[in-house]
C-alpha cells in the first residue's frame, strides 16, 4: 500500500480512539455516561463504528486503489492477502479493502438512512396514535398489525419483482417503510403514559398546540428508548440490505456494498475464501458494534441488573 | 442393563438399521448415475425444448432416424448409427429412403410406425409449434409414408448436408398421442411433463426444479442399457452444481466451466474428467432495433460503428483467461471450437484508444461524470443473462468495468431462463449475454442464428450478401470450397458486428470414475449413457 | 380462560390475514403489468388463460375483481404461477413442508441451545465464562446468516466433507434406502441449513434468556429461597427458571418470523427446495402471481404463529388467565 492511503488508515483509527476517549471524559460527568462506558463490548464498538464510518466518509483518501478497477483480470485476480492488497484481490483483480472502505458509505449509509426513515416515521405515526386516541388510534394500529404480520423479506421482494433494478434511493424508502412498526408502538406506549399528566394539561389549557406538546413535552422523554431502538435497528437493517445484496436484489455492480462482495466470493469459495470472508467479517463486527452499543445505551438511560 | 448403556444400544440400532440399503441388484444391470445440471427443463416435450438439460433427456427418451457417429460428421452419411432407421438408400439425388426397424415400440407398447416419422417433420415445421429446428428444415419438400416401416424424404434440392438435416433436428413423437393435443397447448402439454417415448430408458418421475428419474427399458430392441437408472439433479446454479460433484452427491456434469471448478473436481478422488471439443460459444447479442419497437433503430446498437467501437474497447482475450484460464480461446465468429472453419478470418482488433476515437466521431461525447452521450442521450444499455451462470455473470462485470473506461454504461440484469426467452421473442432487450449450443456443423449452427428470419436470431440484423454466402457455403459439395465461402460470411458478420463473439471453450466434463465404457458425444455428451456400465464390482450403495 | 377472550383474539388474527390478502391485491393492480397474468409475450396455454379470466374476471371493473378473488382465496385458489408451470397452490404446497422443516429444526435447536447458553450465562453473570461466552453470543448474533452458511460449506462440506453442501437428500441413493436410512440421508442433509439458521436464532434466545432469568433472580421470592438456605443451582433452575419459561414460549410465537426471513436466504445458500428458494426465483421470472402468494402464506404462518403463542402463554400464565375471565 502506498503512503497516503496508509497514512489516511491510520489517521482513521487514532481519530476512532481518541473520539472515544474524549467522549469518555465527557461521559465520567453523569451516572449514564458511566455506565456506558463500563461496557467494554460497547466501547470497542464505538470505536469500530467511528473507524469505518470515518473511513468511508473519507474514501478516496483511505481506499488505496478505485474499487471498480480490474488492474489486472488476467494476473492479479483472487491473489491472497499481500503488501499491496493487505486483504487480497477478488476474481476480477479488484483490491478487496478498498471495495470494504466504499462499502462501507452503501453498507452503513444504507443501514442509517433507513433507520432515520424509519424512526420519522414511526415516531410521529406512534405519538399521533398515541395522543389523539379513538378511531385513529385504531386505525394506525391495525395498520401496524398488519405491518407487523408481514414478514419483511417478503415486502422487499414484492417490490424488487416489480421493479427491474432498485434504485439506492428507493431502496433506503422500502427499507424504512417496511421498519417502522415496532418504533410506533413504542411511542405510542409512551404517549399514553404521558398523556395524563398534569404538564400536558397545563399546557393544552394555555392554549399550546398538540404538535408543540408532543414536540417539547412528550419526546423528550420517550427519547431514551427511542435512541436504543433505533440503534439496535441500524444492525437489523444493515443484516437485511446485505441479505438482499447477497441474492442480487439490492445494490446493483460496479457499486460495492458489503452483501454483494460476499455474493461475488461464493463462486470460488473453496480457491479464494478471502472474498467472501472479509467482508462478512465486516458485516459481523459492525452489526455486533451496533448491537453492543444498544445494550450499553438501554443499561445507561435504565440500569437494571440483567442489563448489565 | 445401566440406563446410559442401554440408551446407546437403541440410539444405535437405527444407524446399523439405516446403514445396509435395501436395494438388491446384483450383476451387470446395476446402477444409478446422477447427472447434475442448473439447467431446469420446462418441458420434455421435443420440439419445444429449449434447454440443454432437456435436451439430454429427451436423449434418453426418444429416438432419431439415425445418431452420428463420434466424429459428428455432417457431410453424407458415413460414421452414422442406425436408430430408429435400420438401413436406408437414395432412390433418387433428391429422394431418400429409410427403413424403420419393426422391433421398435413406444413406451405404452404401441408400435412405432412411418406415420409417426411424418407426423414429427410436420409438426418440427408448423410455425404454431415454432420450433427451433424450423429454419434447418426448410429444403425438405415433404416426408411421406410409403408403408408402415418405411418413410420417405424428399428434397427440393440436392445438397451435401441432406442427410443430415432429414436426421439430425428431429426426435421422432408419437402421432397416438399428440395428434389430439392442440398445437397452441405444446409448449404446456401434460405431454412434456410426463412423455412417453421410444428410447433406451423410459420416463418414472419428476419433481420440477428438483429432480427427474428414468428407468431402463429391459426391452430395448438395439439392446438393454446396463444402467439401471438415470437420475438428474437440478440445482440453482453451477457453484451448487460443482459443489455436490465434489462432495459425491452426483456422478456426472457436463461443463465445469472455470479454472477453479475444474480443479475442484480433479481433486475429488471418484471423479475422472472427461475433455473433449467445444461445442459451444458466448457471445453478446446486440438488439439493432430499439427495445420493445422493432420499427425503430436502436439509439446505440443501430449504428454499425458504434457497435464495431464497442467490440474493439473489449480485450476479449484477458476476459477469457480471467474467467476460463487455459480452458478457452476467443472465437474469430459465432464458432465453437469444434466447426472446422476458424482459419483467417478478419476479426476486430482490441484498441481502446480507437474504440474511444470512433465514438466520439459518431456524435457520442464524454460528459462530466464519465460517461458519453449524444443529443442528451446517454450511451447507456442493460445487458440480460440467465442468474444462474456464474461464467456470465464474470462476464457481465468485467465488460462492464472495460466498457467504463472507455465512457460506455452497462447496466447488468441477471434474470430468469424463461423470462430471458420471452424478452428475446418479443425484442423487448438491448443486449443478451448468451451461450450458443451448436450443432455439428454450421451449415444449421450458423442458419439458425444469424440469418435473416431465423428461429434463434434476435438481433433483427440482415445483410443480404451474408445470407447469400451462407446459403452457397450450405449448398457446395466440397469441404474446401464451402470453407472459401464460410470465411467470406464470416468477414462480414464481424465486420458488421451484430453480435460479439466472446469465448469458445473448451469442454470438460466430469465423470464418476467408477463408470466403464463412458464416451462422451461432442454433440450431446451424455447421449451414449445407455451403453455405459458400471462393472459389478465397483457398485456403491445408490447403485443398487 | 376466557372463551370471550379466546374468540377476540382469533378474530384479530382473522382480520390482519384478511388485511394482508386486500393489501396485496391492491399492490397487484397498481404494479405496472397485468395482474395475475404473465407478460404478454410470454406464450401461455390459451386454456389456462381463459381459466385465468373466468376465475379472476380480468377484464371486469376492479370491485368485481377483488370479489372474485376473495372468493378464490376462500377456495384456495391462489392463481397461475407461470414461471412453474404450476398452480400457486400447487407450487406452495411442494415446498412448505421442506421450509416447515428446515425451520422447524432450527427453531427446536434455537430454544434448546439457547435455553441451555442462557442459564449459564445468567448463572455465571458477570464471571470471566460469561464474558466470553456473552461476547461470543453476541458475535454469532450479529453475523449474516447467509455468510455463517457459506462459512460452515467450506469448513464442513469443501475442506472436511462431513457433510453434504445442500439440497435434502441424496437423489439416486435415497429411494434404495430403508426407513431408518432415509431418515439418517435427510438429517445428514438438513444438518448444516439447521444448524445454521438454529446457531443465529440460539444467540437470540440466549441473550433474552440470560436477562429474564437475572431480572427473575433479583426478585424477592427468589430471595427468599436463598435466605431459606435452598441451593444456588436449585434456586436457579427450579424457581427462576419456572418463571422466565413463559417468555420462552413468547420467543418460539416471534421467532417465526426471523425464520422465514432466513429461509429466504439460508435455502438460497444450501439449494434448499423450500418456500424462501422459490420466492427468490419467483422474484427472478418476474411472476408476480407467486410472489404474493408466498408473502401472503408467510403473513398466515407468522399470525398464526403469535396467536398460538398467545394462547400457550395465557393458558401458562395464571395472571393472565384470571384477568382474562
Amino acid at each position: 500500500m502506498t503512503t497516503r492511503p496508509t497514512i489516511a488508515l491510520v489517521g482513521a483509527l487514532i481519530l476512532a480512539m481518541g473520539v472515544v476517549e474524549l467522549l469518555r471524559l465527557r461521559a465520567r460527568r453523569s451516572g449514564s455516561g458511566r455506565r456506558f462506558f463500563a461496557h467494554r463490548p460497547a466501547v470497542w464498538g464505538v470505536r469500530i463504528l467511528l473507524f469505518f464510518t470515518v473511513a468511508a466518509l473519507l474514501a478516496p483518501l483511505v481506499a488505496p486503489y478505485d474499487p471498480a478497477a480490474q488492474p489486472g483480470i488476467v494476473t492479479l485476480q483472487n491473489t491472497p492477502p499481500s503488501w499491496a492488497h493487505p486483504l487480497g484481490t477478488d476474481a476480477y483483480s479488484s483490491d478487496i479493502w478498498s471495495r470494504l472502505v466504499y462499502g462501507g458509505r452503501v453498507s452503513l449509509g444504507v443501514g442509517l438512512l433507513a433507520t432515520l426513515v424509519a424512526m420519522t416515521v414511526g415516531v410521529t405515526i406512534g405519538a399521533v396514535a398515541g395522543y389523539a386516541g379513538g378511531w385513529i388510534d385504531s386505525l394506525l394500529m391495525r395498520l401496524v398489525d398488519v405491518g407487523l404480520a408481514v414478514p419483511r423479506i417478503f415486502m422487499l421482494l414484492f417490490a424488487v419483482a416489480y421493479w427491474n433494478r432498485i434504485p439506492l434511493s428507493i431502496l433506503v424508502l422500502l427499507l424504512g417503510l417496511t421498519g417502522w412498526f415496532t418504533t410506533s408502538r413504542l411511542v405510542r406506549a409512551e404517549t399514553l403514559s404521558l398523556r395524563g399528566r398534569p404538564f400536558v394539561d397545563a399546557a393544552r389549557a394555555i392554549g399550546a398546540s398538540p404538535t408543540r406538546v408532543l414536540i417539547r413535552h412528550l419526546l423528550p422523554s420517550a427519547l431514551a428508548p427511542i435512541i436504543v431502538s433505533a440503534v439496535l435497528s441500524v444492525g437489523n437493517v444493515m443484516l437485511l440490505e446485505a441479505g438482499l445484496s447477497f441474492l442480487g436484489f439490492g445494490v446493483q455492480p460496479p457499486t460495492p456494498s458489503w452483501g454483494t462482495m460476499v455474493a461475488d466470493g461464493q463462486a470460488q469459495l473453496a480457491l479464494a475464501p478471502w472474498t467472501s470472508f472479509f467482508p462478512g467479517l465486516t458485516i459481523a463486527l459492525v452489526v455486533m458494534s451496533w448491537n453492543a452499543v444498544g445494550d450499553a445505551l438501554r443499561d445507561a438511560f435504565d440500569p437494571r441488573p440483567e442489563h448489565a | 442393563m445401566n440406563f446410559r448403556v442401554s440408551l446407546l444400544a437403541i440410539g444405535a440400532l437405527p444407524l446399523a438399521l439405516g446403514c445396509s440399503s435395501s436395494g438388491s441388484c446384483k450383476g451387470d444391470y446395476c446402477g444409478t448415475v446422477v447427472f447434475v445440471t442448473a439447467n431446469n427443463p420446462k418441458t420434455l416435450l421435443p420440439p419445444v425444448i429449449d434447454n440443454t438439460g432437456a435436451r439430454d433427456i429427451d436423449e434418453q427418451l426418444f429416438l432419431r432416424l439415425a445418431d452420428p457417429g463420434m466424429t459428428t460428421n455432417t457431410i453424407g452419411d458415413s460414421g452414422w448409427v442406425p436408430r430408429l432407421a435400420t438401413r436406408w438408400e437414395w432412390d433418387d439425388p433428391k429422394t431418400l429412403v429409410f427403413h424403420l426397424d419393426p422391433r421398435a415400440r413406444w413406451h405404452d407398447g404401441v408400435p412405432v410406425t412411418a406415420n409417426d416419422v411424418a407426423f414429427s417433420f410436420d409438426a418440427y415445421r408448423d410455425p404454431v409449434v415454432n420450433s427451433a429446428a424450423r429454419n434447418s428444415l426448410t429444403k425438405i419438400a415433404s416426408v411421406t409414408v410409403r408403408d408402415s416401416v418405411t418413410a420417405v424424404f424428399r428434397f427440393k434440392e440436392q445438397y451435401p448436408t441432406a442427410f443430415y438435416d432429414a436426421v439430425y433436428q428431429m426426435w421422432v413423437i408419437p402421432q397416438h398421442l399428440l395428434a389430439q393435443v392442440p398445437r397452441t397447448d405444446w409448449l404446456t402439454a401434460a405431454y412434456g411433463m410426463h412423455p412417453i417415448g421410444d428410447g433406451p430408458y423410459r420416463f418414472v418421475s419428476m419433481v420440477p426444479g428438483q429432480t427427474l428419474e428414468l428407468v431402463a427399458d429391459s426391452t430395448f430392441f438395439q439392446g438393454r442399457p446396463h444402467l439401471r437408472r438415470l437420475v438428474w439433479k437440478f440445482v440453482t446454479g453451477s457453484t451448487v452444481a460443482v459443489n455436490d460433484i465434489a462432495t459425491g452427491q452426483a456422478d456426472a456434469i457436463d461443463f465445469l466451466g472455470s479454472p477453479a471448478n475444474i480443479d475442484l473436481a480433479r481433486k475429488t478422488p471418484g471423479m475422472s474428467l472427461v475433455p473433449y471439443p467445444g461445442s459451444n460459444y458466448m457471445y453478446l447479442e446486440l438488439n439493432t432495433r430499439a427495445n420493445g419497437d422493432s420499427s425503430e433503430p436502436h439509439p446505440v446498437f443501430g449504428d454499425r460503428d458504434v457497435r464495431r467501437a464497442l467490440t474493439m474497447a473489449l480485450d476479449r482475450q484477458a476476459m477469457s483467461t480471467n474467467v476460463f484460464g487455459s480452458y478457452s480461446k476467443v472465437p474469430p465468429g459465432p464458432i465453437p471450437q469444434w466447426w472446422p472453419i476458424w482459419d483467417s478470418v478478419r476479426t476486430l482488433p482490441f484498441d481502446s484508444a480507437g474504440a474511444a476515437r470512433l465514438l466520439a466521431s459518431r456524435g457520442w461525447r464524454l460528459s462530466a461524470d464519465g460517461f458519453r452521450s449524444k443529443d442528451s442521450v446517454r450511451l447507456s444499455f442493460e445487458v440480460i443473462f440467465t442468474s444462474t451462470s456464474g461464467a456470465r455473470q464474470a462476464y457481465a462485470r468485467l465488460m462492464q468495468a472495460q466498457w467504463k473506461s472507455v465512457g460506455v454504461d452497462m447496466q447488468i440484469q441477471p434474470l430468469d431462463q424463461n423470462l430471458i426467452q420471452d424478452r428475446l421473442s418479443s425484442g423487448k432487450f438491448d443486449a443478451v449475454l448468451q451461450g450458443f449450443n451448436s450443432d455439428p456443423t454450421p451449415a444449421s449452427g450458423i442458419v439458425q442464428h444469424w440469418t435473416r428470419g431465423a428461429p434463434d436470431h434476435y438481433s433483427h440484423w440482415v445483410n443480404d450478401d451474408f445470407d447469400r454466402l451462407v446459403t452457397q457455403a450450405t449448398s457446395v459439395a466440397s469441404a474446401k470450397q464451402s470453407k472459401l465461402y464460410w470465411r467470406a460470411a464470416l468477414n462480414i458478420i464481424n465486420a458488421d458486428a451484430p453480435g460479439i463473439w466472446l469465448a469458445a471453450p473448451d469442454n470438460v466434463a466430469a465423470v464418476a470414475s467408477r463408470i466403464a465404457d463412458v464416451r462422451l458425444r461432442p454433440d450431446s455428451y451424455w447421449a451414449l449413457a445407455w451403453t455405459w456400465r458400471i462393472p459389478a464390482d465397483r457398485l456403491i450403495d445408490r447403485d443398487r | 380462560m376466557g372463551g370471550v377472550w379466546l374468540i377476540r383474539r382469533i378474530a384479530a388474527a382473522a382480520a390482519i390475514v384478511f388485511a394482508v390478502v386486500s393489501i396485496t391485491f391492491v399492490a397487484i393492480h397498481l404494479a405496472p403489468g397485468s395482474p395475475f397474468l404473465p407478460p404478454p409475450d410470454r406464450p401461455l396455454d390459451t386454456a389456462v388463460v381463459a381459466r385465468l379470466n373466468r376465475q379472476f374476471g380480468l377484464d371486469q371493473p376492479i370491485r368485481v375483481q377483488y370479489v372474485r378473488y376473495l372468493k378464490n382465496l376462500a377456495h384456495g385458489n391462489l392463481g397461475y404461477a407461470f414461471s412453474r408451470g404450476q398452480t400457486v397452490r400447487a407450487a406452495l404446497a411442494t415446498t412448505i413442508p421442506d421450509t416447515l422443516l428446515l425451520a422447524g429444526t432450527a427453531l427446536s435447536l434455537d430454544l434448546g441451545l439457547g435455553l441451555i447458553l442462557g442459564v449459564v450465562l445468567a448463572a455465571r453473570a458477570r464471571r470471566a465464562t460469561d464474558v466470553i461466552l456473552s461476547n461470543l453470543t453476541l458475535f454469532i448474533y450479529s453475523v449474516p446468516a447467509f455468510w455463517l452458511g457459506l462459512v460452515l460449506v467450506f469448513v464442513f462440506a469443501d475442506w472436511l466433507h462431513w457433510f453434504p453442501g445442500g439440497f435434502t437428500n441424496t437423489p439416486g441413493l435415497y429411494e434404495n434406502l430403508p426407513f431408518f436410512g432415509q431418515l439418517g440421508d435427510r438429517l445428514h442433509h438438513l444438518a448444516l441449513p439447521a444448524l445454521t439458521l438454529g446457531l443465529v436464532g440460539a444467540a437470540g434466545t440466549a441473550r433474552y434468556q440470560r436477562a429474564a432469568l437475572l431480572e427473575t433472580l433479583g426478585r424477592e421470592f427468589v430471595r427468599t429461597a436463598r435466605a431459606k438456605g435452598v441451593r444456588e443451582r436449585r434456586v436457579i433452575l427450579v424457581h427462576a427458571l419456572r418463571n422466565s419459561l413463559l417468555p420462552l414460549i413468547t420467543l418460539a410465537g416471534l421467532s417465526l418470523p426471523f425464520l422465514l426471513t432466513g429461509s429466504v436466504l439460508i435455502e438460497s445458500v444450501f439449494s434448499w427446495p423450500g418456500m424462501g428458494r422459490m420466492a427468490t426465483d419467483a422474484v427472478l421470472a418476474r411472476d408476480h402471481a407467486l410472489v404474493s402468494g408466498i408473502a401472503m402464506v408467510a403473513s398466515a404462518m407468522v399470525v398464526t404463529g403469535s396467536l398460538v403463542a398467545d394462547v400457550l402463554y395465557a393458558a401458562a400464565d395464571p395472571r393472565i388467565r384470571e384477568r382474562a375471565t
